[in-house]
Formats: structure tokens, C-alpha cells, sequence
């Protein structure tokens, strides 16, 4: 997650865009020996994600600036993303699971825009996500005029990567039906794509070229939802990317994130950090099932995210900017928290009133001003 | 590696660890106890170096053994252990091949150079390490960014061994002594290190100047070039025993709990093995991994040639990225975890773990050279029972002990010692139970003890546990912890009472951290109770081993009971509305929490009548709620019981309510509205509610009894226990019984100025006037003068209620009619239906089949009795241990009860099954494109081209649906009959037989407890499915699960129902693997936690959260609702 704004008319910059001079400045700095296909060398894939001091071009190269510091685009494990890069490397599946909001899909963009230059070609999982999606479909107005041809074969991007040996995501590769999937299966093991209408000509079987390979992303916490079939786990190497470590750094995300939003509306964030801090403490919290000073707290079912935190911060900064200060967001914090853990299960309200007995109650004891405070709104959870 | 590049600080580490390695006097050998890295080149640079001298890092008492360990008859692993004549262990040195002690020690005699121990003696220690805050190491944590970026990584492993291979002996000392000298660098030094590393320079200074090699700890190399003199403590008058004893693989690996451990020994012996060579580690990695891979596969789980080969190639890689020569033990851990795992911790997870542990930890077992001195374990149990004055192996006589623990030091080392001796299964002494006055804990214990052969021959073998008495008793009880699959909440509570009657002290922290890990997750409310109790037990210092406890864990464990509150909703055991307001009494001390508090209202509102009277006594009691309340919701209930429900509920209620009934009492004017509305009832009213209101009056022991009573008396304002002697009262009712004969032989039978008993609703023999006070005599049962005709209602209940239970209870009936015992149950029945008519009957009748009395039973006439699954449940229960004949004779009855509440459900859950439909074409792409649909839709887009020829444009496209098949679901339902004959069991049964009618569908019906009996032949019979299940045992939901996953053909359009309580007798772990395996094949797997018409369950809600978070939905259904889910399933 980074501060990089630019100025163009999109709300989400591609990270190949965002961070083209890094890419750039990378592929020249090393220039030791690549996986086919690759525009990094492994080695300055893991720097381009997790950043680097001040690096020095051995060779000076036009239109690239001779010192150049990496920034830092993932809070994590240094371990988790090399061993994403060797798999890769390998021209093996990865999946990265996770809870909401880990930065799963982040991680897969960065390492697409590093390994191939571009984080682009991408299937959207959802229950409506179709084999076409996966595989090819037809433009059907073409194919009734003219039959099957490779003109009227509209490629999915899965295709395509195959096709230029580049990476192709797949986002939230659970929510898709089960035969959807496996669709997966054999373009993973046979590194082909039969296309039986056009058989007899060049066009019937697509073949991967090389450096072609898939980053999916799955959730854990997707209850009901289509579970990947063991052949098709068997294909993928998997990475388990866990919620920030630190509370520090949580926290400054959180403000940064919170900060940006408000700043498309025009809007100042006013809110303060002794509120930010308890929030984020309370979603760690009940997040990990510990608390900060290691005493137990029930975890409820609901993922405490920290995209979900950075909701409820835009939400108090919003509320501080429109209804100008007639009560403090902390008043409001109870209130919100009870609005995320509510979402799936009734009784996770309960657990939120055992953390108010448990872990505000004891904080409250030993007599800090905010938690004390926290305490005294105790009644807004007890409806 | 080259290290001058590792980190900013190069410059001056250059200097000092130059220093440190051209050190000739000693030459140091900087080393950690295991490393395969260092243990293969030992001899080479003692080889190079030639000292006369080898300084090993043992203490002093030490130095005795070494000439044994280097014998090479001995094979390791081995430990050496320094122990005080009390059994405190001080000193723990295991060796394994990989040790370089062992390396150098081993050099030396082959050699024939002089081996030296160097360490501070064991008598000498002092206080030891004192526990120490956690300091910054900035250069520690500097040096692992640049390695791993991973906290708490390993330098030593990352920067010594996996640098290793390939290397040179000399290149590697200097690795070794340059993480030494960071990590000592980084912080301050204990003084114990001090004092330390000031004997050793002593030991070095008194070689005299011979040359001389230090095999030491790198982290103390530095201060071997010379330091300060320290002062030393004086050498202490303990008694310390040494010990060299056989070890294992098992326990050398760190996380046995053992002391001085590594990681996965076996993995380092590999390397050993290997010698330094990068292709030889290599072949170790692969090794291990196809070893990991078969052992998965022999575990059940997929795991073929194609993936060990990514595991391999990615380790390779991964240390290849890194740096390194070749894959160390982390690239061959990750690679194994990021391809073999899934990323699914409790299903395949804990396999490929499990696997993992049984290749890298391996099984190896050391022994010692022939000719090694006795030692360890027996010698000191020997001792320390001559200590103890206790029979040794001089004295053959049994000893009776009676010891005293709290008062006498000497009484509570034996109490210990026995318990120790007890739990590693050695045959010495036996505990003769003791209870205390009252009923309570006992502060003294009873024992027999004698020294038998077979104590002499079970010595040595518990000697492998460990070499001193507390030390093998730990180990014991670590090895029972270890080999468990994971805890049970009853196992933790076990263990924990086991450590702390063995004053374990370090097992006791390590089991009560378990404890607030295990028992939220998985104890029910009773398990927490007793847990909670022992800790209360613990504190008081009734038992030893308390030194650890904190405020918190009580505090976690009345959280955790307070979450398991929602699954009592449901509940109808006098038994958990005792816990719950027990639970309520505990959190009386420290103040009432937000969720107890709405746990509370929410068992009010929506729980069983019985909980949501306890809930309600508990609220009272809290004050949470004003105790009129709790009156007025009685005396209300008590007017709406005028149908079977209404007092249903109303027993319920109270019952629930005088749970409570002790502490009820201190404040009696809750009970004023209820005395209110009972004594303002209509004659015929009252007596309606009159077997209701004793049955739930009798749950009561005598005394709280006694004390209801007082209330009452004070409130009527008249006396009811007047105590009279029940003889006389005997007296009274025979002459009554005369009078009654009497009358019926002049024809005057009292019986016959009423109604005859025929009718439901006839008018049972009117009584006027039946005052406050023999009401609540009638009520309570009172041992009082009910006069007149009211001594039959009492007589009539007494022949029921009479018997009293609990508190005070002595073995005679009280009750006011005594007196009057029928003779058989036919006349009791028919005086029932005479005084309080035919449904009062009915259901006194059904509380008394209940109580376990079949005659009763037979008593209910089949084709009058209104069919409730209740009543089924009660005479299905009873027929379990009856025999065959009796059983013949209830038939009829069950049969009915089958019969019609089988039809009744058949007309309720059809709607729900039928109208299964067939797929439409869809216009959602997918599938294939239905050309002649398409065409036809889009004829209105037809053209002529620009070459003539006939253009349609699809603007319309229509495709082909998969076409779904409609027949052959499989429902399997997976029952829990451990318990009791539960109405959901009942309800179970007649659900199948409806659904079993339902042609697109194939039933199955397994029938579980320990054991998983296949009902399904019987499942279109309900009468015979329900008296095949024979109830009882304990719950093993997981085997159910396993046997149900055999009857999976078709996943997709299989469901499995699993109806239970969900308290898993076993570990937890398993049970969600197998829900997890279940839902991963693509079954719908559906929890009931109640399958009946109340929508409120009785369950643990602990083991139901990780089972939805397994992706198992619970909840709590009736019968209409599971037929909907399924029809909604097979339709969808």
C-alpha cells in the first residue's frame, strides 16, 4: 500500500503505472540471469515489493536516474514474498489465501506488474463467472455470419497470458463454481487450451509460451461458498498472507487510507490519534483473539480487517466533517464497532459485549482516559 | 559468507572477531550444543590446532562422565542431568552425534588428549539466571532483516549452519564466532554469565600455559580473551547427583518440553551425515521431502511424486534467492508448508504436520556404553524414600499413612513423592479416599504403600522419563500430553490436577496455558465449573503446584461459561439450571458483565420454561431484575396453565426459578405474588395446577424445602410444619381407610357420588374451600394434618412425589398423605383420573413413566391419549431396559404415538419436498449456445449482406444450462443418542420416515455414540428405527462423520444432517478436520443442534463455533425447516 498519487483521471492507478520508474530502474540495476519470460531477475522482484534502501545503477542509462530508493509497498513477511517470487519462478500456480482485507489482492498486483509488467490481465471471480471467462468465448454475431474462425474467438485473459507468456490473476478464485474452476485444472498441467471448433487449422490448440503463469487469490473466511477441488489445490503452491503485525504500522495505514479518502471529497481528517489507536487496538483485538496486553478476547465470526477499520475511520472523519463537532468520534466509536461485528452472526454481538466487560473494562480500571470513556458509552452496545 | 558485507557495524566486528579468531591461548571453538555445521569440522580444527588440553563447557561435578560419553560402545543420544538429592533438577545436557561436545570429547580420547570441564559447578550457581525484561537488540534485528525479514528467526541457524556446507572448518568457526559475538554485542550481560565465563578464565589460567582448545559456547567466546575477576558465591552444602542417561530423538526435539533441545533432530543428523557437502544436503532435503510425501500419503492424503518435486525444486530456489549453498532446514520446512499444506491448518495442515514431525523429529534412541555406572532414576527414588521414611527396598511391610499435607513439610514432600510415584504408573502406593466433614475437600489423605519387585523392575523403565523422581513425573505427564491429538477439555482439567497434586510447578503454567486456550474452546459448562473449581482449590492452596496461578484465567474461564449461557436455551436438566445460577453466584463477587447480563434477558425471553426460570431467579439475584417480577411471571404462568402446554411450562419454570431456591429466599418477597395468586385459585383451578406445582416443588431438597415453607407460614400467617409424628398420622389415615370400607359396604362408597370417571372434560368430584394453608400443605407435601377429603389429592401425588431427593433428605416418604400406599397402579390411576380427571391424569401418569415407573405406562390407554412426541420420548426411553414381553405390551401405545404424529409431520413437510423442477434454458452465456433456440429468437434480426447471403444477428443468444440431474440426492442423518432419549432423536426418526417417502431422495439414518449403528434398512419404519436405538455412551461425532463420508458417492448431491448436542467426548481437532474434509469434497453438511418444534436448543456453543467457522452451519430446526432446506438444496 503506498502514498505514490497521480494526477490522472483514474481512482486506482495499475501498479505497473504507479511504479513504472521503480520497474524501470530495477530491470536496469540487475541484471543477473531471468526466468523466461520475466522482466526482473527474482532477486529484484522481492526488492520492487518489499523496498530498499538507496540503490546505485552500476551503468549509467538514459532517462533513468542514477540512485533510486525502492519504496515499500507490502507490510510483511520478507520470506512469504520470496518464496511467492521462486514459485513463480517455477511457473507453478500461486494462491494467496487470507483473510479480507490482507492485501492479498495488492500482492498479486504487485508481483504481476514485477514479473510481467503488467497486473492487467485478470478474471474477476464471482458465482457468475463463467468458463468463457477462463477459457474463450465466441463473438456470436461473427460466428453465425461467418462459422467458427479465429477471428470471431474472443480470448479470455487467461488466453492471452498463455498466449504472450505473461501472468494472469485470478481474484477470489472460490466464489466460482465449482466446474468453473477446474477449468483450471488442465490449462495448469497440460500448459494448453484445445479450441475443438477450430479444429484442422492452426488455431485448435493454444499453447503456453513460456513465463505463463496464474496468481489466484482466495478467502478464507468464505463460508458457503465453492470450495477449490483437491486436484485443482494440488496444481497451486499456496501462501497464507496474515493481517499486519504491528500496531504502529496498522495504524499509520489506517490513517494514510483514511486520509486519501477523505481527500477525494474535499474534506479534512480531524481525527485524532489517541481515537485511531483505540480503534485499531479494538479490531486487533478481536481480530487475533488476544489483546494487546495478552488477556483472552472471544473472536467474533465477522473478519475485523483492516480494510474494514479504514471504513470506520473514513466513516468517524466524515461524520466530524459534515455534522461539524457536536460530539467526539470516540462517542461514535462504540457504535460503529457494533455495526462491523454485527454483519454475520447475531450472537457476535455478544462477543463484543464480552470485550467491553474483558479487555475496555480492565483498561478502564487501570485508568486510561480513552478506554475509561469507552467504558462509560458502554450502553450504546446494549440495546 | 562473507561477513565484512553483512552489516554497517563490518568495520568494527572485523577487528574483535579477528581477535577472537586468531586467540591462541585458548583456541576457541565457539559453538552451540547442537550443530551439525560445527560438530563435523570439530575434529579437523582440533586436528589443525593440536591442543594438549580440551576445555568442554560442562560443570565441574560433570567431569566424572566424560570419559563414558566418549566410550564407543555408547550411542547417542544421550543427556547427562545434575540433580539435587531433593529431585530439583539443575543442570540438562542432552548429546546427540551432532553435538560438537560430544565431537571434541570423542576427538580427545581417540587422540588421547586430556578432555577438561570448564563450566561454574553446579554447587556454585547460586540464584542462577534471574528472569529478564526483554531488551532491544538493534543489531540482532538488524542482521535479521537483512536474512529473513522474519522476527524471531534463528541467526545462528541462517547464518552458521545453512551458510555451512561448502565451507571450510576455519570459515565456519568464524561464522560461529561472529553471531556469538553480535549477540553479545546487543545486550547486557546477565551476572550469572559473568560469573561464568570468570570460572572459566579461572580454568583456563590453571591449564598453566599448555596448549589448549575451548569447545564453548560462542556467546561467551569474547570474554575468554580476558576480563574483570568476579567474585564467586561460595560452593553451596546441596548434595548434587549426576546422572548419564539413555535419550531420544523424541525428546531431544525442542518442542518435547524438554530442556536444551533443537529442532528436528533427525534433520540434523541428516546434515551431519552429510559433511559439509552442498550436494549431500541436497540429497538430505530430497530425502526428506519424498519421506514427508509418502507419509502423507500413508495417512490418507494425496500427495504424489509431481509434488515433492515442486517441494524440492523450491527449496532449492528459495536458498538459491537467499544466498545459500544449499536448502537449510527453514527452505525445506517452507517448501514443504507452501506446497503440501494448502494453507488449511486443521485438515491437511495437521497431516502434512504430522507427517513432518514423524520424518525431521525421527524416532532414535540412544544407549549407553556396556560397563557405565548406575545412575538416575531408581538410585534416587531409593534415596529419597529412605529420606522420607517411607518402606524402601530393606522393608517388604505394607505401611498405612495417614498424611497431613497443610501442616507437616515432611507429610507434604511423601504426599508428593507418592503422587509422583503414582503417575509414572509405578506400583508402590495406593490412595484410600478420604472425604472431609460435610462432604468437602479433605485436607488429610490416606495411603498403603509397600516396596514390591515389581516397584524394583518399573524403576528403571520410568527412568527414561528422566533421572530424578520430578523430573521423570514431568516428563511422563508431557509424553501423555504430547501424544494426544490434541486436548479434551476433561484431559486438560486431568492433566492440570495431575501437575498440580505432583507439584509440577513448570507443567502446571504450561497446562494452564493450555487450559485458556482448550477449555473456551471446546467445555461445556460443566467442564468449566469443575475447572474453575479446582482452580479455586488450587489458590486456597489445598493442593501444591498453585505458585503460578493469575487473575486472569478464572476471569477467561467465566467468560467462556458465560458464552456457553446461548446453549442452554434449549436445555430441560435441573442440572444446568443449576449451573447457571451457580455461574450467576460467581460473578456476583466481581460485578455483573454487559454479556452475562444480556445472556440472561435472552435465556428469559426466548429459553426453555426451565432455563428461562433459572434465568430469571439468576437476574433476580443479580439484581438485575426486581424480584416481584420474578413473582408476577410465576403467578402468571400459573394462570395460563390451563392446557397441557400452559403446565408444562409452568413446571418448568419453577422448577428452574427454585434451582435457586437457597438464595431465593433471602429476599421471600419474590415469592409473595406467586403465594398471592395460588391462594386467590378457584378450587378446581387450583387443584388442576396441583400436580404440576408438586412436581416442581419436589426437585427441592427437604431443607430449602423447610425454608419455603417458613416463608409461606409467615406470609399465611398460620402454621404448617407442625411436625406430627407420621405413626399417628398413619393412625389417622387406617381409621379414615376404615371408615371408607365401611361406607362401601353399606353402598356408600365415596367414589360413587361423583361422576363416573369417563370423559376428558368431566368435572372431577368438587371440593369447596380448600384453605391457603393446605394448599401450599398439598403443594409442599408437608409432614402436616390435611384434613378430610384433600389427604387423598395428597395421598394420590405423595404415591409419585413422595420420595424426597437432595438436601436433608432422609430414607423415609414425607408427605402428608402418607399413609396410604395403593395397592397397585391400576387403582392409583383410576383414583388419579377420579380426583383431577383424564388429562391430569395422562400427565401425571407421563411424569411418573418418567421416573422410571413402566407400570404407569401400561396404565395409558393407546386410543385415548393425545400423541405427543414427549410422552413417545418418556415410554421409548423407559422400553430401552424392559423385558421383551413388557416391552410386547407398551407396543400398541408407541405404535399409536408413531403412527399418528407421522402423519401429522407427513401433512406439515410435503409442501416443503415437492415441486422439484426441471432447468429452463437460460440466457446467461454458458453451456453451449442452443443454435436452433437462438435462431428462432432472433429472426426478427434477419438480413440480407451485402453478398446476398442471409445475416442473423444473435442479438438474443440462448444457451444450454447444464442439465441438472434430479434423482439420486442422498440425505444422510447423523443422530446423537448418547445422551438421553432426546425429543430430538424422536423427532429425528419420524422427520426420516417422511422424508424416506420422497422418491428423488435416498435416506440414511446413522445412529451414533462411541459406536455408529446404520439404521437405514429401518428408516421407512420409525416404529422399529426407534426401538432398535439403544441410548447411552459417549459422543464420538467425529467417527460418526467418518462413517457417514463412506456413504458419499456423489458429493455435490449428497447432505449430511448431523443432529447433536455437539460435546464431542474427544479432541476437538479431528472432529473439525473431518467437518473441514466433508465440506471440501463438496458435501452440504448442515449442524441441528435441536431437531423438534421449540426452535431452542441445548448445546456447546464452543464446539458449535468452530464447527460454522469449519463451514458446518448450526442451528437449532424444526422438522418444517430442515425440509426446507433440503428441498431447497435438491432444487436449487
Amino acid at each position: 500500500m503506498t502514498d505514490q498519487q497521480t494526477t490522472s483521471g483514474r481512482q486506482v492507478e495499475p501498479a505497473e503505472d504507479a511504479f513504472r520508474d521503480e520497474l524501470a530502474f530495477l530491470a536496469a540495476y540487475d541484471s543477473g540471469r531471468k526466468p523466461p519470460g520475466w522482466l526482473l531477475t527474482p532477486r529484484a522482484a522481492v526488492t520492487f515489493v518489499m523496498g530498499s534502501d538507496a540503490l546505485t545503477l552500476p551503468d549509467k542509462v538514459a532517462g533513468l536516474p542514477a540512485r533510486m530508493t525502492i519504496s515499500p509497498k507490502f507490510v510483511g513477511e520478507r520470506a512469504l514474498v520470496e518464496r511467492a517470487v521462486i514459485t513463480l519462478a517455477g511457473e507453478r500456480g500461486l494462491l494467496l489465501v487470507g483473510e479480507p482485507g490482507t492485501a492479498k489482492s495488492m500482492l498479486s498486483e504487485l508481483l504481476a506488474a514485477a514479473v510481467s509488467g503488467t497486473s492487467q490481465l485478470v478474471v474477476q471471480g464471482t458465482a457468475g463467472t463463467t468458463e468463457d471467462q477462463l477459457r474463450y468465448g465466441w463473438n456470436y454475431a461473427l460466428l453465425l455470419a461467418e462459422g467458427p474462425s479465429a477471428r470471431a474467438l474472443v480470448p479470455s485473459p487467461v488466453l492471452t497470458a498463455m498466449r504472450t507468456g505473461g501472468v494472469v490473476r485470478v481474484e477470489e478464485v472460490t466464489r466460482c463454481l465449482p466446474e468453473v474452476q477446474d477449468a483450471l485444472v488442465s490449462i495448469l498441467s497440460d500448459r494448453r487450451i484445445a479450441v475443438p471448433e477450430l479444429s484442422g487449422t492452426d488455431d485448435a490448440t493454444v499453447h503456453a509460451a513460456p513465463g505463463f503463469t496464474v496468481i489466484a487469490t482466495a478467502n478464507l473466511r468464505d463460508r458457503g461458498v465453492s470450495e477449490m477441488s483437491a486436484a485443482l489445490k494440488r496444481r497451486f503452491n499456496f501462501e497464507a498472507v496474515g493481517p499486519i503485525g504491528d500496531l504502529a504500522a496498522e495504524t499509520a495505514l489506517v490513517r494514510r487510507q483514511a486520509t486519501a479518502a477523505l481527500d477525494r471529497v474535499a474534506a479534512p481528517f480531524a481525527i485524532d490519534d489517541i481515537v485511531l489507536e483505540a480503534l485499531v487496538t479494538a479490531f486487533r483485538d478481536l481480530r487475533t483473539g488476544t489483546s494487546v496486553e495478552g488477556w483472552a478476547v472471544e473472536r467474533p465470526t465477522t473478519v475485523m480487517s483492516t480494510a474494514e477499520a479504514v471504513s470506520v475511520a473514513t466513516s468517524l472523519g466524515l461524520a466530524n466533517a459534515y455534522f461539524t463537532s457536536d460530539r467526539d468520534p470516540l462517542s461514535l466509536l462504540p457504535g460503529h464497532l457494533l455495526g462491523v461485528v454485527r454483519k454475520d452472526d447475531p450472537t457476535d454481538a455478544a462477543r463484543l459485549l464480552a470485550y467491553w466487560d474483558g479487555a475496555v473494562r480492565r483498561r478502564a480500571e487501570s485508568g486510561t482516559h480513552t478506554w475509561r470513556r469507552l467504558w462509560d458509552l458502554r450502553d450504546v452496545l446494549d440495546q | 559468507m562473507v561477513l565484512s558485507e553483512s552489516d554497517g557495524a563490518g568495520g568494527s566486528a572485523g577487528g574483535a572477531l579477528d581477535a577472537l579468531v586468531g586467540h591462541r591461548a585458548p583456541y576457541l571453538i565457539g559453538v552451540r550444543h547442537h550443530s551439525p555445521a560445527l560438530a563435523a569440522v570439530v575434529p579437523a580444527l582440533l586436528e589443525v590446532a593440536a591442543p594438549e588440553v580440551v576445555l568442554v563447557e560442562l560443570p565441574e561435578e560433570m567431569g566424572e562422565w566424560l570419559p563414558h560419553l566418549a566410550e564407543p560402545g555408547l550411542s547417542a543420544p544421550v543427556a547427562l542431568s545434575g540433580a539435587g538429592r531433593d529431585g530439583g533438577g539443575l543442570a540438562f545436557y542432552p548429546f546427540a552425534d551432532f553435538s560438537p561436545e560430544l565431537a571434541a570429547i570423542r576427538w580427545a580420547a581417540e587422540a588421547g588428549v586430556e578432555v577438561r570441564t570448564c563450566d561454574l559447578p553446579l554447587s556454585r550457581h547460586g540464584e542462577g539466571y534471574r528472569a529478564r525484561q526483554a531488551e532491544a537488540t538493534p543489531l540482532a534485528d538488524a542482521l535479521r532483516r537483512k536474512v529473513t525479514g522474519r522476527d524471531h528467526d534463528d541467526l545462528w541457524d541462517r547464518l552458521v549452519e545453512a551458510a555451512a556446507p561448502g565451507q571450510t572448518p576455519e570459515a565456519i568457526r568464524r561464522a560461529a564466532l561472529y553471531v556469538g559475538w553480535a549477540l553479545r554485542t546487543d545486550g547486557s550481560v546477565d551476572p550469572f554469565d559473568l560469573r561464568r565465563e570468570a570460572w572459566m578464565r579461572q580454568v583456563i589460567a590453571e591449564t598453566g600455559g599448555r596448549a589448549c582448545a575451548a569447545v564453548i559456547g560462542s556467546y561467551h567466546a569474547a570474554a575468554l580473551l580476558g576480563g574483570d575477576p568476579v567474585e564467586q558465591e561460595p560452593a553451596s552444602q546441596r548434595e548434587v547427583i549426576t546422572s548419564l542417561v539413555p535419550y531420544t530423538f523424541a525428546m531431544l526435539d525442542e518442542r518435547s518440553g524438554y530442556p536444551a533441545g533443537i529442532r528436528d533432530p533427525e534433520w540434523q543428523q541428516a546434515v551431519l551425515a552429510a559433511a559439509g557437502d552442498p550436494g549431500g544436503v541436497e540429497a538430505a532435503a530430497a530425502a526428506v521431502i519424498v519421506r514427508v510425501c509418502v507419509r502423507v500419503r500413508e495417512l490418507g492424503h494425496p500427495a504424489g511424486p509431481g509434488e515433492a518435486r515442486e517441494a524440492l525444486r523450491l527449496s532449492v530456489d528459495l536458498a538459491r534467492l537467499r544466498g545459500l549453498p544449499a536448502p537449510g532446514r527453514s527452505e525445506v520446512v517452507e517448501a514443504i508448508q507452501t506446497v503440501l499444506t494448502h494453507a488449511d491448518p486443521l485438515g491437511r495442515g495437521r497431516v502434512v504436520a504430522k507427517a513432518a514431525g514423524d520424518v525431521l523429529v525421527g524416532k532414535r534412541t540412544g544407549g549407553l556404553a556396556p560397563g557405565t555406572p548406575r545412575s538416575g532414576l531408581a538410585p534416587s527414588v531409593e534415596a529419597l524414600l529412605a529420606e522420607l521414611r517411607l518402606p524402601g527396598p530393606d522393608s517388604r511391610d505394607t505401611v498405612e499413612l495417614r498424611l497431613d499435607p497443610a501442616r507437616s513439610d515432611r507429610d507434604a514432600r511423601r504426599e508428593i513423592t507418592l503422587n509422583r510415584l503414582a503417575l509414572l504408573g509405578v506400583p508402590y502406593a495406593e490412595s484410600t479416599s478420604t472425604a472431609g466433614v460435610g462432604g468437602t475437600d479433605a485436607i488429610t489423605t490416606r495411603w498403603t504403600a509397600t516396596w514390591t519387585p515389581a516397584t524394583a523392575a518399573t524403576l528403571p523403565v520410568a527412568g527414561l522419563w528422566g533421572a530424578t523422581l520430578p523430573l521423570a513425573a514431568a516428563g511422563r505427564l508431557r509424553a501423555r500430553r504430547a501424544d494426544r491429538d490434541g486436548h479434551t477439555a476433561g484431559e486438560v482439567v486431568a492433566d492440570l490436577a495431575d501437575a498440580a497434586r505432583c507439584g509440577l510447578d513448570d507443567l502446571v503454567s504450561d497446562i494452564l496455558a493450555d487450559a485458556a486456550t482448550v477449555l473456551p474452546a471446546s467445555a461445556s459448562l460443566t467442564d468449566l465449573l469443575a475447572a474453575l473449581d479446582l482452580l479455586d482449590r488450587l489458590r486456597a492452596g489445598h493442593l501444591p503446584g498453585g505458585n503460578h496461578l493469575d487473575d486472569d484465567l478464572p476471569r477467561v474461564l467465566e467468560t467462556a461459561a458465560v458464552a456457553q449461557l446461548d446453549g442452554l436455551a434449549g436445555s430441560e436438566s435441573p442440572a444446568d439450571a443449576r449451573s447457571l445460577v451457580e455461574l450467576g453466584q460467581r460473578h456476583d463477587a466481581h460485578g455483573t458483565g454487559l454479556r452475562l447480563a444480556a445472556a440472561l434477558r435472552r435465556l428469559t425471553e426466548d429459553g426453555a420454561p426451565l432455563i428461562a426460570g433459572a434465568a430469571t431467579a439468576s437476574r433476580v439475584l443479580l439484581g438485575l431484575l426486581p424480584p416481584t417480577d420474578l413473582g408476577d411471571r410465576a403467578a402468571s404462568l400459573v394462570d395460563n396453565a390451563t392446557t397441557t402446554s400452559g403446565r408444562d411450562t409452568l413446571r418448568g419454570f419453577l422448577t428452574g426459578c427454585l434451582a435457586a431456591a437457597e438464595p431465593l429466599l433471602e429476599s421471600p418477597e419474590a415469592l409473595t405474588p406467586l403465594l398471592d395468586r395460588v391462594a386467590a385459585l378457584a378450587d378446581q383451578d387450583f387443584l388442576d395446577r396441583l400436580p404440576t406445582l408438586r412436581a416442581a416443588f419436589a426437585t427441592v431438597g427437604p431443607t430449602p424445602r423447610q425454608r419455603i415453607t417458613a416463608v409461606v407460614e409467615q406470609h399465611t400467617g398460620a402454621r404448617i410444619d407442625t411436625g406430627h409424628d407420621p405413626e399417628v398420622m398413619a393412625r389417622w389415615v387406617a381409621a379414615e381407610q376404615a371408615a371408607l370400607a365401611v361406607l362401601a359396604a353399606h353402598g356408600l362408597r365415596h367414589g360413587q357420588f361423583s361422576a363416573p370417571p369417563q370423559e376428558d372434560d368431566r368435572e372431577p368430584a368438587a371440593h369447596q374451600g380448600i384453605t391457603p394453608v393446605t394448599r401450599w400443605r398439598l403443594v409442599l407435601g408437608s409432614r402436616d394434618d390435611v384434613g378430610g377429603e384433600t389427604r387423598r389429592y395428597a395421598a394420590a401425588l405423595d404415591e409419585l412425589y413422595g420420595m424426597d431427593r437432595g438436601e436433608g433428605a432422609d430414607r423415609h416418604g414425607v408427605g402428608g398423605g402418607r399413609g396410604t400406599p395403593f395397592p397397585n397402579t391400576r387403582q392409583w390411576a383410576e383414583e388419579l383420573g377420579e380426583l383431577f380427571g383424564a388429562r391430569v391424569r395422562e400427565e401425571v401418569l407421563a411424569a411418573a413413566v418418567e421416573g422410571g415407573r413402566v407400570d404407569a405406562a401400561l396404565q395409558i390407554d393407546p386410543d385415548a391419549v393425545r400423541p405427543s412426541v414427549d410422552l413417545l420420548r418418556t415410554v421409548l426411553a423407559l422400553s430401552g431396559g424392559l423385558p421383551e414381553a413388557t416391552v410386547a405390551r407398551l407396543r400398541p401405545l408407541v405404535a399409536r404415538l408413531v403412527r399418528e404424529l407421522t402423519a401429522q409431520l407427513a401433512v406439515r413437510l410435503r409442501p416443503a419436498l415437492t415441486g422439484i423442477s426441471l432447468p429452463v434454458p437460460s440466457r446467461r452465456p454458458g453451456g453451449g449456445l442452443d443454435l436452433r433456440r437462438t435462431v428462432r429468437a432472433n429472426l426478427a434480426t434477419a438480413r440480407r449482406g451485402d453478398d446476398g447471403r442471409l445475416i442473423v444477428l444473435p442479438d438474443r443468444p440462448v444457451f444450454r444450462g447444464k442439465a441438472r440431474r434430479t434423482s439420486d440426492w442422498r440425505l444422510v442423518l447423523v443422530v446423537d443418542v448418547s445422551g438421553s432419549m432426546e425429543a430430538s432423536t424422536v423427532w429425528s426418526a419420524l422427520t426420516a420416515a417422511v422424508f424416506a417417502g420422497v422418491p428423488a431422495l435416498s435416506t440414511h439414518f446413522l445412529a451414533f455414540s462411541t459406536e455408529v449403528i446404520d439404521l437405514t434398512d429401518h428408516v421407512d419404519d420409525p416404529l422399529a428405527l426407534l426401538l432398535e436405538v439403544s441410548v447411552g455412551g459417549g459422543t464420538d461425532i467425529a467417527g460418526a462423520l467418518r462413517h457417514a463420508k463412506t456413504l458419499v458417492t456423489v458429493p455435490e448431491r449428497t447432505l449430511v444432517v448431523v443432529v447433536s448436542d455437539f460435546e464431542e467426548g474427544g479432541p476437538i481437532g479431528p472432529l473439525l478436520a473431518q467437518v473441514k474434509d466433508l465440506v471440501a469434497t463438496g458435501v452440504s453438511v448442515l449442524g441441528c443442534a435441536s431437531l423438534d418444534d421449540t426452535g431452542a436448543a441445548r448445546y456447546s456453543t464452543a464446539v458449535a463455533a468452530g464447527l460454522v467457522a469449519a463451514g458446518m452451519p448450526i442451528a437449532a430446526l424444526s422438522p418444517l425447516e430442515l425440509a426446507t432446506w433440503v428441498g431447497d438444496k435438491v432444487r436449487a
